[in-house]
């Protein structure tokens, strides 16, 4: 996709004009929120859950060069194909090279985000070749033909309304209503014989179980089982931070995953997949590809956010974060929004082209403080910011701002001064109503309130007086 | 595609050379390893749900007809009394008489009566009639293996998934399932499918809609104590 996270404040200032954007995103975040919550309180254990889940991918992490090579070898051993890729180009030219060599014509999709990371779907466009989003989500915003603004729910930012126009102008036989259940029916309708006629299936996976060689889906729909069980041939495009060591190991994270994501207790479809179709098997593919990605996982292994690798991506953070809830996911301008993004993003291309992301954030601490696998990404932020500053990527106002700022606390006498002069400037501004209704360089604070006078005087002088009193 | 193997194989030494160097390992005791992720998983219990109050039957029951899963369930007494109780779920639904089912044994076997049954499975087949290897009460879920007689795609195709189960097979947790595939030390089937509740979506402003692209329907038939 054509990253566009350099614009962010431009991208911001548009999608804060969307009369429907608002609408869109409180519809759904609010109940993902709501219904976590309630799915939690049901769950007692949560925080041990938590806290094994943390030190389980910990672990992994450690030993990942072992865990890669076991997953590689039991993977081998079931049938299945296996190749690495350290670059999204490696990557979609393995794919594509596959998709060549059995002159695939029309290759279905499950969603997976690691996809839309390598951008397979413009290699597949490049090469000619159909493609068919068969998750709903992606199937709407391959219709609007626009990229996804929530790696769980891709099409959050789209209302009902605006779906049942998109349906209406693409489906073959669509419903012409905007009732929710119509709408899915139209695009089950739509999608079942694309299914049946494509030559490839791709999808990503959720979980890699290094000790079975298992590639793990989680679904709700069942896409992933008909887009990898119906055409001959499935290719999995995977990151290599998916591992886990058992089935074991894994089954703590499946009641996670769907907890933080959709507040249920589990998907519909959770299916581990072994190698191609055996002698025998009436249904299954004849071939397994598994592309095993790095595109940068491990500089950020290498890095102060190598606990971003813990990520499993379900999207607790973006739900819970009020940048996101303002603006949606587009304005990140990358296939990674929210807080887990504002990380992903500059690791992934360039602190250069995405700084602006981690510098929105509150630092309220709630991404972190929903994170199924507790990643501490308000501190990463920090730590971004930091950065940005050490190699002098921070706007010059801000820097010279700074400057003086840092001039003036190292003395005191010159800082006291200082805010006694703006306390005297503030009174004097509000006059008698006691309130400054504009205030020059404040005027983003000051268009929708007003802002108090101080009455007591500066802190000091208020800390001096309660010292005598 | 050798040009191709040839940069994957470049890729493989690149990244397990990043990971290495980072990790500044030289040596890797393989027990050492094995130990530490055991006991990361310790006693399960501490992060399992608990419901000790309580049987697995009841609580899988629970769970199946759950608002969330939309399942409806009926109990027989034992396999030879399923194909009534597929007969009873047809009627309540308006469905006819016609079903289709996997080529297996145990379902061939049974009488089906007024009831006519097909092996083949059309990509909207109204209604598919299976049996579950396994059922996990925690969570509801009904657990597929993929083998010559049981293919995946029954689980999915359908519009109405008919399942049957035996009552004995209703493991507490996941992990009691995985315990006993480890212990029979035999490879695992090509498809393991964790079947909970009907196909669902909720990428339209997040209501919950049945019926996305696999079973709208699903019906539970309990045989056996």
């Amino acid at each position: 996709m054509q990253q566009t996270s350099h614009k962010f404040k431009d991208n911001v200032k548009h999608a804060l004009k969307q009369p429907n954007l608002r609408t869109a995103i409180d519809r759904t975040t609010g109940l993902l929120t709501s219904r976590r919550r309630e799915t939690l309180a049901q769950y007692p254990e949560y925080a041990e859950a938590r806290a094994t889940a943390e030190r389980i991918k910990d672990h992994t992490l450690d030993y990942l060069d072992h865990y890669l090579e076991m997953f590689e070898k039991n993977a081998i051993a079931s049938g299945a194909k296996v190749y690495w890729a350290e670059t999204p180009k490696q990557a979609t030219d393995t794919i594509i090279d596959i998709c060549k060599s059995h002159d695939a014509k029309s290759v279905t999709r499950a969603k997976s985000m690691l996809g839309e990371e390598i951008g397979i779907g413009e290699a597949l466009a490049e090469a000619g070749i159909e493609r068919v989003e068969t998750d709903l989500a992606e199937h709407i915003i391959q219709l609007a033909d626009e990229p996804p603004s929530h790696i769980v729910v891709p099409a959050l930012h789209k209302t009902r309304e605006e779906v049942a126009e998109l349906f209406t102008e693409h489906h073959a036989d669509p419903h012409k209503t905007d009732d929710v259940a119509a709408l899915v029916e139209s695009a089950r309708r739509e999608l079942r014989p694309k299914y049946v006629g494509a030559d490839i299936g791709i999808s990503g996976a959720n979980f890699l179980i290094a000790d079975t060689g298992s590639i793990c889906t989680v679904t709700n729909e069942g896409n992933a089982e008909l887009t990898t069980t119906l055409p001959k041939v499935h290719i999995v495009n995977v990151g290599i931070d998916k591992l886990v060591p058992s089935m074991g190991h894994c089954a703590v994270f499946i009641r996670l995953l769907s907890r933080a994501a959709l507040g249920t207790e589990i998907s519909q479809y959770t299916t581990y997949y072994n190698g191609p179709k055996r002698s025998g098997d009436i249904d299954g593919p004849e071939e397994l590809h598994i592309v095993l990605v790095d595109n940068r996982r491990t500089e950020i292994f290498d890095s102060f956010m190598k606990p971003m690798l813990r990520c499993i991506r379900c999207g607790a953070c973006m739900n819970h974060c009020p940048v996101y809830n303002a603006v949606g996911g587009h304005p990140y301008g990358y296939v990674y929004p929210g807080p887990m993004g504002a990380i992903l993003t500059p690791a992934m291309t360039s602190l250069e082209e995405a700084g602006d992301l981690p510098n929105a954030c509150t630092l309220n601490g709630r991404c972190q403080e929903v994170c199924p696998v507790n990643i501490p990404l308000p501190d990463m932020m920090r730590r971004l910011r930091e950065e940005q500053w050490r190699r002098k990527l921070t706007p010059a106002s801000m820097r010279v701002g700074l400057g003086f700022w840092a001039f003036a606390v190292k003395r005191p006498w010159l800082y006291r001064l200082g805010t006694r002069f703006s306390v005297v400037m503030m009174r004097w501004v509000a006059r008698a109503k006691g309130k400054i209704t504009s205030l020059p360089g404040a005027g983003g604070w000051t268009r929708h309130r007003d802002l108090t006078a101080p009455q007591q005087g500066t802190f000091m002088d208020q800390y001096k007086r309660g010292r005598r009193s | 595609m050798s040009s191709q193997t040839d940069g994957s194989t470049g890729a493989r030494s690149a990244i397990l050379g990043a990971l290495r160097k980072s990790l500044g390992r030289t040596a890797l005791d393989l027990d050492v390893v094995a130990g530490e992720a055991q006991s990361l998983l310790g006693d399960a219990t501490r992060h399992q749900p608990k419901f000790d109050d309580q049987t697995s039957r009841a609580r899988f029951i629970e769970r199946a007809t759950s608002e969330r899963l939309t399942a409806t369930v009926d109990e027989v007494a034992a396999l030879a009394d399923a194909p009534a109780a597929v007969q009873r779920y047809l009627q309540q639904c308006d469905l006819p008489a016609q079903i289709s089912h996997p080529p297996m044994d145990c379902l061939r076997e049974l009488d089906w009566g007024a009831i006519a049954c097909h092996e083949t499975l059309s990509p909207d087949e109204p209604v598919a009639v299976n049996i579950a290897d396994w059922a996990i009460a925690e969570t509801g879920s009904l657990v597929f293996t993929s083998r010559s007689d049981s293919p995946t795609l029954y689980s999915y195709l359908p519009l109405h998934h008919v399942i049957l189960v035996d009552g004995g097979g209703i493991l507490r947790y996941m992990e009691d399932y995985w315990a006993m595939i480890r212990a029979a030390d035999t490879a695992p089937p090509r498809s393991t499918n964790f079947i909970t509740g009907t196909s669902g979506t909720a990428d339209i402003e997040a209501q919950n809609i049945r019926g996305a692209h696999g079973p709208r329907f699903m019906h539970i038939v309990i045989f056996g104590e």
